[in-house]
């Protein structure tokens, strides 16, 4: 599981100074305890663009700690700044356009795109990042904020709007030698204070290994307050497959947030699956989800000790590799029963009678091979394409119990599973992605907790990958 | 033995401040270094029990406040009682709450006297930094615990706890110092970083340290203290006034100090409260006692306030939460404050506060209020100075500030005083006094 070129410094050392043409991937900043009150500390943020979001930045970036530098003609672009950096003692500074004083650096960079009209427009994109993109520090961020193009009322601004995401896709692949990642988020009319909590999980050390993604807020699912920190207090959550790897990464987070955790797993894995919830303080629940009645014992288990459930993450799966031809029957059966069928048969039996309650969160595993397609991997390839269709057509028909349906598409992560795998295709795999290295299961984790908070209501029906913006899929 | 009290539990009554007096306030490791904070507590309480010649069988109770307590003694209060040869009926508690320990002693002492479970209650605070006990690591203590209590005796139980002794570094005494807890920031790196956040310049600092030093200066040469601050006896003479004022300090002189915090930084020994060793006392009485007894009342508060901030974000600015609180229990607005006393910790953390208070930015966001809190009027602020140039004994300030401010409304005929301090921890004070004619 170790990356040389991350966790060896003689290596990298090594490597720099004989000047090797190996790209030396850069050791990303993770975050290293629960949600806090200012998730972005004294980073320096650089915000651009003339959207009709300044005011909720304003408010959302300096309570989260940060210091704003506004790009901006005259001091009237501070003005939506001035009141909430007076509430929280972070003073925002304006530069001119084009302009980068010399030796200042930033930590991340938004750019608030919603008033872009025209292809025209697109010019304040390279007008604000280009002078400051060469000055990002490490682990530095960029999100690209726009209006999502199917609203638009002429084709001209759906195409700039369209541009955005092109625009942090590349840019993504640009950063991330530096250990820096671009998402792109595109704001529903009426969603826009639900974009802070997206912002604070962006911007902050846990979307470390996420880059060149889309993200869509939108009002459709219903939502309630939402909590800062602690965020999922009081909460009951069911992790499938928590015995190792990335449920047993995303058991311990949302354990860290607060959240009761059930640790699911097969009777097989009784001792693992016992040892991850005694460490994190939730229960066990040991059922093999491919058994035709595992839907209605998980929903009576959970209903009766814990009255219901709020989150459920469905990160059980399997592969069982072959190129079709060659493909036994029951390897192609297993591999889609599991990752896809057990995933529609317990969501179902869930949302009947409201075990799980409004407000609840489902996130389930998809894949990068899923969006991608990898040779070998027909059936497991069939099983996560089938997830994200999954969430794509749950997630309206439960948004009016404020039930949000999302799925997380993993790049390639280091676990057991990884491990395995040829050392020369392990290699390549964890290279071909713009911070070149692999993900870690705690990167996962930090997704799929997000996903399950609930100021995530903006965010129903997606799949996100997390894949450190691999170079294959889109 | 005192007389039988009639059982006064659960009656509403006003408790007002009778009196204060408390003893200079000098600078740490300096003329009072013989004196620990029990001694001076004694010294304030029995100067306060003759200035009003105060029957001893009226007192319930001493409160106290300390923020370095004695660990052999820690209760203070009784010890004072004990000294002083008081009943044994006059029981005594101790609290503590870092730099508002003072106030919290006085408030503690208002709400039992309301309550009906006191008529007559001796309240205030002391600290002296210069004998803060320097502990042995606990390293240390448990590698000699063998020897100290158990039965080590060949050669080789001596080694073996010499060997657990290395490096010498780990069991050497640490100095103490004024450093928080969950971050290990020192409160002076906390004032650094809030000058910083609220553009606080070196100059403004310095100006208001000038200001405090200046004020104080003339209070003292005007006798203004003179009915609050009584002469303490120490075996090389006599200790009549606050030694740490310098009258003639200037911004100029301030600003030749180096900053102590950071490299670039703008917080001085000149801006920063002092280490200081002294006590206040603060009598409070029930309003009807008082009378029977024939005092005449200064003061009685209106409300108070405590309050928490995050510590890791601004550490002081508690007062800028807790005051507008203090005030809406009261009734009141800023503007309809007469008098306004901010502890002086640091001239940086007074700067962000009264900054804080004065931005609607802050008041909507913080307060949830549609206005600002308000500017407070440099004639009524501080009027005497305050903790950078009178010192600041932790636990003696809030007495301090409750003395001088009850004196000031009776003296100026003034209707209400509002007092704010910051506290280690992220902790606010605040309290509205009023004046009782």
């Amino acid at each position: 599981m170790t990356d040389l070129l991350l966790e060896n410094e003689s290596a990298r050392k090594l490597i720099k100074a004989l000047g090797l043409p190996i790209p030396v991937p850069e050791r990303l900043e993770r975050a290293k305890g629960p949600y806090e009150e200012r998730p972005l500390d004294d980073k320096t943020i650089l915000v651009g663009g003339h959207g009709a979001l300044q005011a909720v930045l304003a408010q959302v970036l300096t309570k989260a700690g940060a210091i704003p530098w506004v790009v901006g003609k005259s001091d009237s672009v501070l003005e939506p700044y001035l009141g909430p950096g007076e509430a929280w003692a972070r003073t925002p500074h304006r530069v001119e356009p084009g302009d980068a004083p010399e030796g200042k650096r930033v930590d991340a960079i938004v750019f608030d795109g919603t008033g872009l009209e025209t292809p025209d427009d697109l010019h304040q994109l390279y007008e604000v990042m280009h002078p400051w993109i060469r000055r990002l520090n490490r682990s530095g961020r960029v999100v690209v904020i726009g209006r999502p193009g199917g609203e638009a009322r002429r084709p001209a601004i759906a195409a700039t709007r369209a541009g955005l995401e092109g625009f942090t896709r590349s840019l993504g692949k640009e950063i991330g030698s530096n250990g820096s990642v671009a998402n792109s988020v595109f704001v529903e009319e009426g969603a826009e204070d639900r974009l802070g909590p997206v912002l604070r999980f962006l911007l902050s050390p846990r979307s470390a290994f996420i880059s060149c993604q889309p993200f869509h807020v939108t009002k459709t699912a219903k939502g309630d307050e939402a909590p800062e920190t602690h965020v999922l207090g009081g909460k009951v959550a069911l992790v499938t497959g928590a015995a190792r790897g990335i449920g047993e990464a995303t058991a311990e987070i949302l354990a860290a947030e607060g959240a009761h955790v059930v640790c699911l797993d097969r009777p097989a894995d009784d001792g693992p699956c016992s040892q991850v919830a005694q460490r994190i303080g939730g229960s066990v629940l040991l059922v093999d989800i491919t058994d035709p009645d595992a839907p209605e014992r998980i929903a009576n288990d959970l209903r009766e000790r814990f009255g219901g459930v709020d989150v459920v993450v469905h990160n059980a799966g399997v592969t069982r590799d072959k190129t079709l031809g060659r493909m036994k029957p029951d390897a192609w059966d297993m591999a889609v029963d599991i990752n896809l069928g057990a995933v529609v048969r317990i969501t179902e039996r869930l949302l009947q009678n409201d075990v799980l309650r409004p407000g609840g969160r489902i996130v389930c595993l998809s894949s990068v091979s899923g969006i991608a397609g990898n040779r070998g991997q027909t059936n497991y390839s069939a099983s996560k394409a089938g997830v994200v269709g999954f969430v794509r057509a749950l997630a309206p028909q439960v948004a009016e119990k404020g039930i949000t349906v999302n799925a997380i598409a993993p790049g390639f992560i280091e676990t057991r599973l990884t491990n395995a795998m040829p050392v020369a295709i392990r290699e390549v795999a964890r290279r071909m992605s713009a911070v070149g290295q692999g993900g870690k299961p705690e990167d996962v984790g930090q997704a799929i907790t997000f996903l399950a908070t609930p100021g995530a209501a903006g965010l129903t029906g997606e799949t996100i990958r997390v894949c450190g913006g691999a170079l294959v899929g889109a | 033995m005192g007389k039988k009290k009639k059982n006064g539990w659960g009656k509403k009554q006003r408790a007002v401040i009778v009196t204060g007096v408390r003893t200079p306030f000098v600078k740490a490791f300096g003329r009072f270094l013989n004196l620990d904070t029990i001694d001076l507590a004694d010294i304030a309480v029995r100067t306060l029990l003759e200035r009003t010649d105060l029957p001893h069988d009226e007192i319930d109770s001493i409160v106290w406040g300390g923020v370095i307590l004695p660990s052999a003694a820690p209760n203070i209060a009784r010890e004072v009682a004990l000294d002083l040869r008081l009943p044994p009926s006059v029981e005594g508690m101790t609290c503590t709450r870092a730099c508002a320990t003072g106030l919290q002693a006085v408030t503690l002492a208002a709400a039992a006297i309301e309550r009906g479970e006191a008529d007559v209650i001796i309240a205030g605070g002391s600290d002296s930094t210069s004998n803060a006990p320097i502990n042995l690591p606990q390293k240390a203590v448990h590698a000699l615990a063998p020897l100290a209590f158990g039965k080590a005796s060949a050669a080789s139980d001596y080694l073996g706890v010499l060997a657990q002794m290395m490096p010498i570094t780990d069991i050497l005494p640490k100095m103490p110092k004024i450093a928080e807890r969950t971050t290990g920031e020192v409160m002076g790196e906390s004032a650094e970083s809030m000058a910083r956040r609220n553009e606080i310049s070196r100059e403004a600092q310095d100006r208001f340290a000038e200001r405090s030093h200046h004020r104080a200066a003339e209070a003292i040469a005007s006798g203004r203290f003179d009915d609050e601050v009584a002469p303490v006896e120490t075996p090389d003479g006599w200790v009549h006034t606050d030694n740490i004022v310098r009258g003639d300090t200037s911004v100029e002189k301030l600003s030749k100090l180096r900053p102590v915090f950071a490299k670039d930084g703008t917080v001085t020994a000149g801006n920063a409260s002092p280490l200081t060793d002294g006590a206040a006392a603060v009598l409070l009485m029930s309003e009807d006692k008082a009378r029977a007894l024939g005092y005449t009342p200064l003061a009685a508060f209106r409300s108070w306030a405590y309050v928490g901030v995050d510590p890791t974000d601004q550490l002081l600015i508690g007062p800028a939460l807790a005051m507008p609180k203090a005030l809406e229990r009261a009734g009141m607005e800023l503007r309809d404050a007469s008098l306004v006393d901010m502890h002086e910790a640091f001239a940086a953390q007074v700067l962000s506060v009264t900054k804080a208070l004065a931005s609607k930015g802050f008041a909507e966001v913080r307060l949830g209020r549609s206005k600002a809190v308000g500017e407070i009027d440099e004639d009524t602020f501080n009027v005497h100075g305050g903790s950078l140039s009178i010192g600041h004994p932790f636990g003696a300030t809030g007495a301090r500030m409750v003395t001088t401010m009850a004196n000031e409304l009776a003296r100026s005929g003034k209707e209400t005083a509002l007092l704010g301090i910051c506290a280690a921890g992220g902790l606010g004070a605040a309290a509205v006094l009023e004046a009782v004619r």
